[in-house]
């Protein structure tokens, strides 16, 4: 049987302006659909899925990129975002208001993304790169109290890229750094319960697939690493998939863990099965590098979308898998 | 009560005067002896004269007097009528007057004088010979005489009148009434008619008059009955002779004896009276009279029943779309006075009735119709408190009945019939209301009516001028109005009159209102996909279906809210709209493969080239023909659906602008002028639904929408072709503002034309043309490139030789020195300077960030490199025209435009050498504005590439046009010797040409100076050596001169030599009109005053004399 051609993006979201870097979807709560777009000029869009425009354009982060953009207890109203102006702010977006309720300074001024855990309701921990290239802080949000900080004595170079879960021993966190390792950090014990070298060169992305204890990274290579976590939290190397064209900006698992996407630096977006890494389907629209994918969290499973923002200036919307 | 009569009587109008006048005679005895006299003296002498006299007199007595002498008086006309032998017709007519004015104003109390009056007077009217027949007498007398007995009708006492109907009677009073209804139906004149007709009602107490009547008891009514029994076939039969007659008779006629047929079926088939057959049994030993007698039994009942359903199915059809609303408001009341008085009597006519109702319903006189909502109301009522269910039955099995017989009468009737078949449809809808709900769900009928109107709007495709209409104006010129183009007339196969289809839609309409929307939807996109034949009449159907569940113009009674909810509407315009965009009911060829085909000829119908595309077209294939004629109408009437559902939805439309909007616009730019023209108007639609000003603001509005399919198209522009399409119509629509956004899917343009090079070249051309265009108007030119001309050397008014000579040095030396610098192509790759220097400051890596539209320019102007040589002409030319707009918009940025111009040069070149006749002028004129826009920098390549090629070609093709006729000026070579001339003038002045350039421009032009050019060459020639004197006088001068000199110079000076021009001394020849002219304008320039010749210095230089004239 001949593969189905991939298919085009369901829709464009055209005027941000600037490039996309950092994308994060909104489906629950009263209203439409709404999906956040962070830009390389600071400007926070908030787009509404239904008719497909921005209702909202904050200005944030004094003209600096925006990296990371994330929603606080699952509400369209609050809004946390991560710039490269060195700080995270918070915003309040309820009835109509969009006023910075709270900021934190980190120091760092690399590329890497904060990583959000709301373990317990009242205590959301938030995890960010400092002005020490290799340190991971790990802070309680309503206090900004430092709960711990990570950091290994052999030189791993700087902290590329993270992600933090809770497992039943209490806060775990994964983070790959510039020397191509990735580490498996107890955050309550603030030690370290693995480390693996995955890939030569630096670690671009990850994500986690806390279910399967399964987690994939990519670098500036051809290839996508995945590892396993074994019982005793130790990382283990995993199985691997090959692509055409070097470099992955970012890397997503949808929540129902059946697919993962991939957001390319050759322009394109790929989709692999997640169990065993098939590749599925390569996303052809963009005619920059891809910068952020993120899947929508949809409580119908047939209108989960995934999106992807590109140098390009634009975000493409596509609605694929989504049938079963 | 006097003023009743008044027309009939002409006397009545002086007897009134007279009486208002003068006090009336009450007492009896002197009013006795008044009249006593003319009494006697009628008696014995029946004339004329005495009748008046007698009735002259009358007038002056008081109807109490009246009243007791009524015998008296009557008994002397009454003998005049009884005396024996033919009677002139004045005499009786007087008396008929005389009598109606005495029976107006008195009463008849004596069954006797009634009964001897009524059969005195219904003699008068038969013919003496066959007293069953009426007389021949003239139609004033019969006139007279059945107003006469109208007045005695009505002035019978109530007590007696009733005698009139007592079996005993029946022998009179049948001839009496077979007498007027042969007077009804035989008689030519209206007036006879309906004086007989009215008579007969008031016969049978059933006048309608405004005098008073009798109201009969129920006993009495009973009597009535059953004294017309005996003769309802005759007046059946009489009355629908009558009723089917001719329309000339007149309304009044049918009318009346419409009343009179009904008043008497309600009489004789009352329910009240069937109920109770009993009473008959009283006819005792009548004799032969008896058999007159008809008994009301259940047989008879039914017997009759059959018999009057076929009188009424004969009267309807005759009156129910009869043209004068009266007759159709009195078939409204028979049907009502039959429905509430004897419908269960008349068992077989109610469905016909109901139907006669129902067909009114609709009818387009107001009073017709609200008669009609009143009876069904009163009917639907009386039925539902009768407790009787089967109302509705028989209403839907009447709907099923005239849903099944639909297609055949649509096929066989007239236009009037199916109206009114139509209108019955609509009406059974109407009184149905909700409960068509409960019908539809019934499959059969459902079935039955969707195939009727599947059958019955089956749309007449042969009209073949609608392929042939192109859009003159392409799309992209619409004027941003938000006026609608009259929509064009759709052609049925079974109908013509719009009212019919008026109906029809109204029917749809009313379906959607109160019928179950899923279902009605699902029914006929069944219906839509299941054939080709239906697809039409189905998107009719549910465009009307759609627009009537939002209860947009639906006639209701009730002013309730449309039951549809806002959900189920839009869930069902969106599933709707989904079926008429997808692919394969869009695109549906409306051109003929032929010309699809050949990407050339696609070309030359888009130029509107209808002679060629029909040429094109194949002739002996018909079908085809209106295959795509069929095409053109299902887009058209999916196009007008889709505005129906906007105005339906209203704003909440919006949200469907993005998935509708899209395949609009594309149709806004089909080639069919039908197709474009529907589509605007959906688009005017759009704008009402959505509440935007206009079409323009529409598009700006929702470009986002538009962009976005329009980028995703034009990566598949095998599937979606249409997509540089509506990108044109978007920029002709917008403004500046839309540019970002733009700028994103121009990109994107581009990248498909590199991809796709061959196929969709020409399409992606006219993209680039609007873009281009566009861009000029958003930003327009503000630092015009003209460079002030350097005339400084004409600056002063008298210049010494010195210093003439010094400026003229240092201006050549001035203009080789730039020449030098300037025109060395080896630099041009190089960044200029300055641009070097903005990088250093900024960084190493970062190039200078472009204006949007300066961006674009280049990069469609790239493009145009390429597509300069092009082996179409078609797409050659057009790229010429792009490149001439992205000259104009590159012209502010000098930096960016001279690269381009250098990379291109080369291939426009070739353009201007050594190409197709019609491309070598457009590239003249591309060539013209480089040298607007950049003058120095092709110099040197003009003159040494381009003029010598230019001048040769003149010089050669000026000989031949001095020798050709004037349908020369119909080639190609005149037009591109035109358009050289045209523009070489004002090229030179830009390009600031010199010496042996101008020479050879000159020697080029001045073949066309000869009168025996064709007029225009001549003209255009007059303006190159125009914009040269600025450039050069002196040369022109000298030039003109030698050739022909009209004046001898003499040396101001001894030390002089003396100026020898060749021309001097010539004869007049061919150049001389032209030079003369242009010499004047030389000399006589208006601003300066100052005489020539005097402040001329003159002087030889490079052995050719230089003049400095005193011009500026």
């Amino acid at each position: 049987m001949m593969a189905r051609p991939p298919p085009d993006p369901l829709y464009i979201l055209r005027g941000s302006g600037a490039s996309v870097n950092a994308l994060h979807f909104c489906c629950g709560g009263d209203g439409p659909p709404l999906l956040y777009s962070g830009s390389g000029t600071g400007a926070v869009h908030v787009w509404n899925l239904s008719t497909r425009r921005a209702e909202r354009v904050l200005e944030s982060h004094a003209g600096n990129s925006v990296i990371w953009l994330h929603t606080l207890n699952n509400s369209r109203s609050s809004l946390i975002s991560q710039g490269r102006d060195m700080r995270v702010c918070v915003w309040d977006l309820s009835e109509g208001r969009n006023a910075v309720t709270d900021s934190l300074h980190t120091g760092s001024v690399g590329f890497c993304q904060c990583s959000l855990l709301e373990s317990q309701p009242g205590s959301t921990l938030l995890a960010h790169p400092t002005q020490h290239m290799e340190e991971v802080s790990v802070v309680e949000m309503s206090s900004w109290t430092q709960v711990c900080s990570l950091k290994l004595d052999s030189n791993l170079g700087m902290l590329m890229c993270m992600k933090m879960w809770q497992a039943d021993s209490g806060p775990v966190l994964c983070a790959g750094y510039e020397d191509g390792s990735v580490v498996l950090w107890d955050v309550s014990h603030r030690r370290p319960f693995s480390r693996l070298k995955v890939h030569p060169e630096p670690v671009m992305s990850l994500d986690v697939d806390v279910y399967r204890q399964k987690g994939i990274s990519g670098s500036s290579e051809k290839i996508l690493q995945s590892w396993m976590l074994d019982n005793k939290k130790s990382l283990q190397m995993h199985d691997s998939v090959q692509m055409t064209n070097p470099g992955v900006s970012q890397l997503q698992i949808r929540a129902d863990g059946k697919i993962l996407a991939s957001a390319g630096w050759d322009n394109n977006i790929r989709v692999f099965g997640w169990k065993k890494l098939k590749p599925l389907a390569v996303l052809q629209h963009h005619t920059d590098i891809v910068n952020s994918v993120a899947f929508s969290d949809h409580q119908d499973p047939t209108q989960r979308l995934l999106a992807a923002g590109s140098k390009d200036q634009r975000i493409s919307v596509w609605s694929i898998y989504s049938e079963s | 009560m006097l003023l009743t009569n008044c027309r009939t009587d002409p006397l009545g109008i002086s007897n009134f005067k007279w009486r208002m006048a003068e006090h009336q005679i009450d007492d009896p005895k002197i009013a006795f002896a008044y009249l006593r006299p003319s009494c006697v003296l009628l008696t014995k002498e029946p004339t004329c004269t005495n009748v008046e006299a007698l009735s002259g007199h009358l007038c002056s007595v008081s109807d109490g007097a009246l009243q007791q002498l009524q015998d008296y008086i009557l008994f002397p006309l009454r003998f005049v009528l009884k005396t024996p032998g033919p009677k002139r017709e004045g005499l009786i007519q007087a008396v008929m007057e005389a009598m109606t004015y005495v029976l107006e104003n008195t009463c008849v109390q004596r069954w006797e004088s009634l009964r001897d009056l009524f059969s005195e007077l219904c003699l008068c009217l038969c013919s003496p010979q066959d007293p069953g027949k009426p007389a021949t007498a003239s139609e004033e007398l019969k006139i007279s005489v059945l107003g006469c007995l109208d007045t005695l009708l009505h002035s019978a006492y109530g007590d007696i009148v009733f005698k009139l109907y007592e079996p005993s009677m029946l022998p009179g009073l049948g001839a009496a009434v077979s007498l007027l209804l042969a007077l009804a139906e035989q008689e030519k004149a209206r007036s006879v008619q309906t004086a007989s007709l009215k008579c007969l009602l008031s016969l049978f107490l059933q006048c309608d008059c405004k005098k008073e009547h009798i109201e009969p008891r129920q006993h009495e009514r009973y009597l009535l009955g059953s004294a017309l029994a005996t003769f309802l076939p005759g007046i059946s039969r009489a009355l629908s002779l009558v009723v089917s007659g001719d329309v000339r008779q007149g309304h009044a006629v049918t009318v009346k004896s419409m009343r009179f047929w009904y008043k008497t079926v309600g009489l004789v088939m009352a329910d009240e009276q069937l109920e109770k057959t009993g009473i008959d049994k009283a006819a005792g030993d009548l004799g032969r009279v008896g058999e007159l007698i008809v008994k009301r039994t259940p047989s008879w009942r039914k017997a009759t029943s059959q018999r009057l359903a076929i009188v009424l199915q004969k009267i309807i059809s005759c009156t129910s779309a009869h043209p004068h609303w009266k007759v159709r408001l009195e078939l409204v009341n028979l049907s009502h006075h039959l429905l509430s008085q004897c419908s269960q009597s008349v068992v077989e006519c109610v469905g016909p009735l109901l139907e006669a109702l129902v067909g009114a319903i609709n009818d387009e006189e107001p009073e017709v119709k609200n008669k009609c909502n009143t009876a069904l109301d009163d009917v639907a009522q009386k039925s539902q408190t009768n407790g009787r269910q089967d109302f509705t039955d028989v209403l839907s099995e009447n709907l099923h009945n005239l849903a099944s017989s639909l297609p055949r009468l649509m096929r066989t009737s007239d236009d009037q019939r199916k109206l009114f078949v139509l209108n019955v449809f609509l009406g059974y809808l109407k009184i149905l209301g909700p409960k068509i709900d409960v019908v539809l769900t019934s499959a059969v009928h459902l079935e039955r009516i969707s195939k009727a109107l599947m059958q019955v709007m089956e749309l007449d495709v042969t009209d073949v001028k609608i392929i042939e209409e192109k859009s003159l104006t392409s799309s992209a010129d619409l004027t941003p109005d938000v006026q609608q183009i009259p929509s064009q007339r759709k052609y049925f196969l079974y109908f013509t009159d719009d009212k019919i289809f008026s109906a029809l839609r109204k029917i749809c309409r009313m379906l959607g209102y109160y019928g179950n929307l899923y279902l009605l939807v699902d029914r006929f996109i069944e219906l839509y996909k299941e054939s080709s034949v239906y697809r039409k009449q189905a998107a009719l159907v549910l465009n009307e279906i759609i627009v009537g569940s939002a209860g947009i113009g639906v006639e209701t009674d009730t002013l309730s809210q449309p039951k549809t909810n806002e959900e189920d509407l839009k869930s069902s315009i969106m599933s709707i709209i989904e079926e008429y965009i997808s692919l394969s009911n869009w695109h549906l060829p409306t051109v003929s493969e032929a010309l699809e085909g050949n990407p050339e000829s696609t070309v030359l119908s888009v130029n509107n080239n209808v002679e060629l595309s029909l040429q094109l077209l194949p002739a002996s294939k018909p079908q085809t023909l209106h295959q795509l004629n069929s095409n053109i109408w299902q887009i058209c009437i999916q196009l007008e659906g889709i505005g129906g559902f906007a105005l339906a939805l209203g704003t909440d439309f919006s949200l469907l602008l993005m998935r509708s909007l899209y395949p609009v616009l594309e149709k806004a730019g089909d080639e069919s002028l039908l197709i474009s023209q529907v589509a605007f108007n959906a688009m005017c639609d759009f704008c009402k639904a959505c509440e935007y000003s206009s079409p323009k603001e529409l598009v700006i509005k929702n470009s986002d929408y538009l962009l976005n399919d329009v980028s995703l198209n034009l990566a598949r522009p095998s599937v979606h072709p249409h997509a540089p399409r509506v990108l044109a119509v978007m920029f002709t629509h917008s403004d500046a503002s839309l540019l970002p956004l733009v700028a994103d899917v121009v990109q994107d343009v581009l990248t498909a034309l590199d991809l796709s090079y061959d196929q969709r070249t020409p399409q992606f051309c006219s993209v680039l043309n609007s873009l281009m265009k566009a861009l000029v108007t958003w930003f327009p030119n503000t630092t015009g490139h003209q460079k002030p001309p350097t005339k400084e050397t004409q600056n002063n008014t008298c210049v010494s030789l010195k210093q003439f000579l010094l400026d003229y040095k240092k201006q050549k030396e001035f203009a080789e020195g730039i020449g030098v610098e300037d025109e060395d192509p080896d630099d041009l790759d190089i960044p200029p300077p300055e641009l070097a220097s903005d990088e250093d400051t900024e960084g190493p890596a970062v190039k200078k960030e472009l204006p949007l539209h300066i961006q674009i320019a280049k990069d469609v102007m790239e493009r145009c490199i390429h597509l300069l040589s092009d082996s179409n002409l078609r797409i050659r030319l057009k790229v010429l025209d792009i490149l001439e707009l992205c000259v104009c918009i590159l012209r502010e940025q000098e930096d960016e435009l001279l690269p381009m111009v250098h990379r291109c040069w080369p291939a426009l070149l070739h353009r201007l050498t050594n190409d197709d006749p019609l491309a070598v002028p457009r590239a003249f004129k591309v060539l013209c504005v480089l040298g607007d826009s950049c003058g120095d920098f092709l110099r040197k390549r003009v003159s040494k590439e381009v003029l010598p090629r230019l001048t040769t070609n003149l010089l050669k093709q000026a000989e031949i046009s001095t020798r050709s006729g004037s349908v020369y000026t119909h080639t190609l070579a005149y037009k591109l010797q035109l358009a050289v001339l045209q523009g070489l003038g004002p090229l030179c002045v830009k390009l600031d040409l010199m010496d042996a350039d101008l020479d050879h421009v000159l020697d080029a032009c001045v073949p066309y100076l000869s009168c025996r050019q064709p007029i225009r060459l001549q003209e255009a020639c007059l303006s190159v050596f125009r914009s040269l004197m600025d450039l050069d006088s002196d040369l022109c001068w000298f030039i003109l001169n030698q050739l022909y000199c009209p004046v001898v110079y003499d040396p101001p000076h001894p030390l002089l030599l003396p100026v020898k021009l060749s021309g001097v001394n010539k004869p007049r020849n061919q150049f001389t009109d032209n030079i003369l002219k242009l010499l004047q304008e030389l000399d006589g320039e208006p601003e300066n005053g100052e005489p020539e010749n005097q402040t001329q210095t003159l002087h030889m230089t490079d052995n050719r004399p230089s003049y400095s004239t005193s011009r500026c």
